[in-house]
C-alpha cells in the first residue's frame, strides 16, 4: 500500500526525541499547505488546528502523519465488510441453526442451560450465594466496566508503563472465559461436571 | 432591585444571597423536567405492569380430599397431587407417613382434614401447595424421587423435601408455595399470591443427610 | 457504449446526485467525504496507524458491519414471524422450509449474531490493551459499556423468538436470575416476564424489545459513540 504522506508529516507524541518543530504561527495565520500547483498565491490554509486546552472539548492532538480517508480507511472497511459477509453467508450455508421441538413448559431438559454469554454467571452461581452473584453482580459488572475509564486516568499506554492494570484486566478476562468454558462445556445433567468427549451439553 | 458597587457604580440585579428572577425560572425549569422524567418512568412502569393473568394469578379451585383421591388415589399414600401441572398439592400427613415408611405407607390417609391457614407450621398442615417452579433457575420439579423420597430438580440437581424445604443444590431457598384456604370442604389455592420458599436450613422435618442416601438427580 | 455512459453521466439526475465528478485528486477525495452524509461520518484524513489492520483488528468496524447486517436479515425475518406461542415455532420452521432462502437468512441472523457478541467483547479488549479509554476518551468508553449491554441485551430477547426448547428453558433460566433480588424479587420477574412463568406476554415483551425499542437505542449509543470518537481527536494511539 502506498501512502501519501502529508508534507509537514511528523512523528507521534510518544517519541519526544522526534517531537514536531511545531510552526511558530502569527495571529490569524496557520501552517501553510501548498496549493494548487503551478498557482501561485493560492496557498491554503488548514482549518481548526489548534484547540485551546481550556475548551470543551479536550483534545490532545498534535500534527500526526495522516493519510486521506479516501481510499486508504474506505479500502480497509470495503475490504472487511466484504470478508465478513463471504465468511457469514459461508458459514450459514453450512451449518445449520439449532432448532428443537416446540417449548414445552411441562418438559424440563435434563440440563437447561442459559445462552453462552452467560453461561460464566450461571457457572458462579453454583459456587456463590444465589443472591450475591445473580443480583449484584451483573449491575457491578457493568458500572465497574464503565468506572474503569474514570478510576484510571494515568497517561501511560505502553504495557510497560500500566503492568498492574494490564494483569489485573487480563486475570479478569481469563477468569471470566474460564467460567464461561466450564459452564459451556463441563457441565451436564443435574450441573455436573462432565467431560466434552462424555457429551457435549451445549447449543449455540 | 438597584444598589451601588464600588467599582461599577449603580448595578442592577439580585443582592449577594438571593436568587434572580431568571434564576428561579431556570432552576423551575429544571425542576419541572425533573419531575416529568420521573413521572415518565413510572407511567413506563405502570403501563407495563402485567394485570392480565391467565392460568397462575387468579383463585383456583382443586377440590375435596374425596375429589382428589378419587383422580389420583396415590395421594392418599403421600405422592403429590399434580395441579394444572404447575403445582404440587402435597398431602402433609400421608407425605410424612410415606418418608418415615420409606416409601411404604401402611394407613393411607384419604383426608388430610382442614388445616390449611398459612399461621399454622407448615408441618402442621393438612395441604401444602407447593410450586412446582424450582427456585433456583425454574426448571420444572419432578414428582417426589423413589430413592430420596425428595423432590429432586433435574437441571441442576436441587433438593427439597416433601414439605418444599431445601436440602441441597444450587437453589437460594425452598420451594414457593401458594396459599391454600377452605371453601366449606373444599380446597382453593390463591395462586395470585406466592410465598418464598423457607430460608436455606430450615429443617422441621426429615433432617436426614443428603451424602448418606441414594438420589434420582447426581 | 461511451457515448451512453456520457449522456447518463451528463445528466440532471445523475448530477444531482453525484455533485463532482470520481475523485481522483487529493482535492476531490477530501471533498467526497465531506459532502456524503455517510462518509462525513469519518474525517477527511486518519492518522495513518489508524488503517493498518493490526492496530484496531477491525473490531468496532466489524461489530458496526454485524449490527447492519443483522438489521437487514431481521428485517427479512420480520416479514415471516408472528410473535404468537401459537405460530413462532412454526413461523421459523417455515421460513427454514418452504420460504426460499428463508433458512439461508436465519442461519445468518443466527450466526451474525453472536459472532458479534464476540467482536464487541474483543473490540472492547483492544480499547482497554490501547489504553483508548484514558482521558478524553472515557465517555466514550462508558458508551461502549452501554453498548456492550445493549448488544448482549438484543442477543438474549431474540434468542427467545424461536419459542423451542432451547429458547424457552434458556429464557426461564436466564430470567430467573432476576428474581433473587432482594425485596424485588416476584417484582422483577414479572416486569421482565409479563408474568409469572415465561409465556405468551413474555414473547411479546421480548419480541418490541428485540426488533424495535433495542435495535433503536444501540443506533442512538452507536450515532453518539462514532461522533465522539471524532470529538476526542479521532483513533487514539499508536501506543
Ligand atoms: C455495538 C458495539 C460497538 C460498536 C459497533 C463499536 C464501534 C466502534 C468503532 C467502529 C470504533 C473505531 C475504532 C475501532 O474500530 O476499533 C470504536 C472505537 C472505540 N470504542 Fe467502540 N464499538 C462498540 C462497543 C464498544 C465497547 C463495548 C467499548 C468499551 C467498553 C467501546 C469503546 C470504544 C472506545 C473507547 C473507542 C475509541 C478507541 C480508540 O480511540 O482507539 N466500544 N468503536
Ligand atoms: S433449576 Fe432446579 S436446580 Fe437449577
Amino acid at each position: 500500500m502506498t501512502i501519501e504522506k502529508r508534507p509537514n508529516a511528523t512523528a507521534d507524541k510518544t517519541a519526544p526525541s522526534q517531537a514536531p518543530q511545531v510552526p511558530t504561527i502569527e495571529r490569524g495565520g496557520g501552517p501553510k499547505l501548498p496549493g494548487p500547483p503551478g498557482v501561485p498565491g493560492t496557498e491554503r490554509f488548514r482549518l481548526l488546528a489548534y484547540v485551546k486546552q481550556e475548551s470543551m472539548v479536550r483534545v490532545d492532538k498534535r500534527p500526526d502523519e495522516t493519510v486521506l480517508t479516501w481510499p486508504h480507511l474506505l479500502r480497509a472497511e470495503f475490504l472487511m465488510a466484504s470478508l465478513i459477509t463471504m465468511l457469514l453467508v459461508i458459514t450459514s450455508f453450512f451449518i445449520q441453526a439449532p432448532l428443537e421441538e416446540m417449548a414445552n413448559a411441562g418438559n424440563t431438559p435434563h440440563v437447561a442451560k442459559a445462552p453462552w454469554y452467560f453461561l460464566g454467571l450461571q457457572e458462579m452461581l453454583s459456587y456463590f450465594n444465589a443472591t450475591v452473584v445473580g443480583v449484584l453482580f451483573p449491575p457491578l459488572y457493568f458500572i465497574g466496566l464503565m468506572a474503569i475509564a474514570y478510576i484510571d486516568r494515568s497517561p501511560y499506554k505502553a504495557a510497560r508503563d500500566r503492568k498492574l492494570v494490564w494483569i489485573f484486566f487480563l486475570c479478569l478476562m481469563v477468569g471470566g472465559l474460564l467460567v464461561t468454558f466450564i459452564g459451556s462445556f463441563f457441565r451436564g445433567p443435574g450441573w455436573n461436571w462432565v467431560w466434552p468427549w462424555e457429551g457435549l451439553f451445549f447449543t449455540l | 432591585m438597584s444598589m451601588q458597587h464600588y467599582g461599577y457604580g449603580e448595578v442592577h440585579g439580585p443582592r449577594a444571597g438571593e436568587m434572580s428572577r431568571r434564576g428561579f425560572m431556570r432552576r423551575m425549569l429544571g425542576v419541572g423536567v425533573g419531575i416529568l422524567s420521573i413521572e415518565f418512568l413510572a407511567g413506563t412502569l405502570a403501563f407495563l405492569w402485567p394485570n392480565i393473568r391467565e392460568g397462575l394469578g387468579g383463585r383456583l379451585t382443586v377440590g375435596t380430599a374425596a375429589s382428589i383421591a378419587t383422580n389420583y388415589p396415590e395421594w392418599t399414600e403421600g405422592l403429590a397431587y399434580i395441579f394444572q401441572s404447575k403445582i404440587f398439592v402435597v398431602n402433609v400427613p400421608a407425605a410424612k407417613a410415606r418418608v418415615e415408611g420409606e416409601g411404604e405407607v401402611s394407613q393411607p390417609v384419604g383426608d388430610p382434614g382442614t388445616d390449611v391457614s398459612s399461621d399454622i407450621p407448615a408441618v402442621d398442615r393438612s395441604v401444602l401447595a407447593l410450586y412446582r417452579k424450582c427456585p433456583h433457575l425454574g426448571c420444572q420439579v419432578p414428582q417426589l424421587c423413589d430413592q430420596s423420597q425428595w423432590f429432586e430438580c433435574l437441571c441442576h440437581g436441587s433438593k427439597y423435601t416433601v414439605l418444599g424445604e431445601y436440602r441441597a443444590g444450587p437453589a437460594p431457598r425452598g420451594m414457593d408455595r401458594f396459599v391454600v384456604e377452605m371453601e366449606g370442604d373444599t380446597y382453593v389455592i390463591n395462586s395470585g399470591e406466592i410465598e418464598d420458599g423457607p430460608p436455606v436450613g430450615t429443617v422441621t422435618f426429615d433432617d436426614r443427610d443428603s451424602q448418606l442416601i441414594p438420589h434420582c438427580a447426581a | 457504449m461511451s457515448f451512453l455512459v456520457r449522456a447518463v453521466r451528463e445528466s440532471a439526475l445523475w448530477r444531482s446526485l453525484f455533485r463532482q465528478p470520481y475523485p481522483t485528486t487529493s482535492r476531490t477525495r477530501a471533498l467526497a467525504v465531506m459532502n456524503n452524509v455517510f462518509l462525513h461520518l469519518h474525517p477527511v484524513r486518519v492518522k495513518t496507524h489508524a488503517v493498518r489492520y493490526t492496530y484496531t483488528f477491525c473490531l468496532g468496524g466489524i461489530s458496526f458491519f454485524l449490527f447492519l447486517a443483522l438489521t437487514v436479515t431481521g428485517v427479512y425475518l420480520m416479514f415471516f414471524y408472528v410473535p404468537s406461542i401459537n405460530r413462532a415455532f412454526q413461523d421459523i420452521q417455515t421460513i427454514s422450509n418452504s420460504v426460499a432462502f428463508g433458512d439461508l437468512i436465519r442461519n445468518m441472523h443466527r450466526w451474525a449474531a453472536h459472532l458479534m457478541v464476540l467482536t464487541v467483547f474483543l473490540h472492547m479488549i483492544r480499547v482497554f490493551y490501547h489504553g483508548a479509554y484514558k482521558p478524553p476518551r472515557e465517555f466514550n468508553w462508558a458508551i461502549g459499556v452501554l453498548l456492550l449491554f445493549s448488544t448482549l441485551w438484543l442477543s438474549f430477547t431474540g434468542y427467545l423468538l424461536p419459542w423451542d426448547q432451547i429458547a424457552f428453558w434458556a429464557i426461564t433460566v436466564g430470567t430467573q436470575m432476576a428474581t433473587y433480588a432482594p425485596l424485588a424479587s416476584t417484582e422483577s420477574g414479572f416486569i421482565l416476564l409479563g408474568g409469572i412463568e415465561v409465556g405468551q406476554e413474555t414473547l411479546i415483551r421480548f419480541y418490541v424489545m428485540h426488533v424495535i425499542a433495542f435495535p433503536l437505542i444501540a443506533a442512538i449509543l452507536l450515532v453518539v459513540h462514532f461522533w465522539r470518537i471524532r470529538k476526542d481527536g479521532g483513533i487514539s494511539g499508536p501506543v
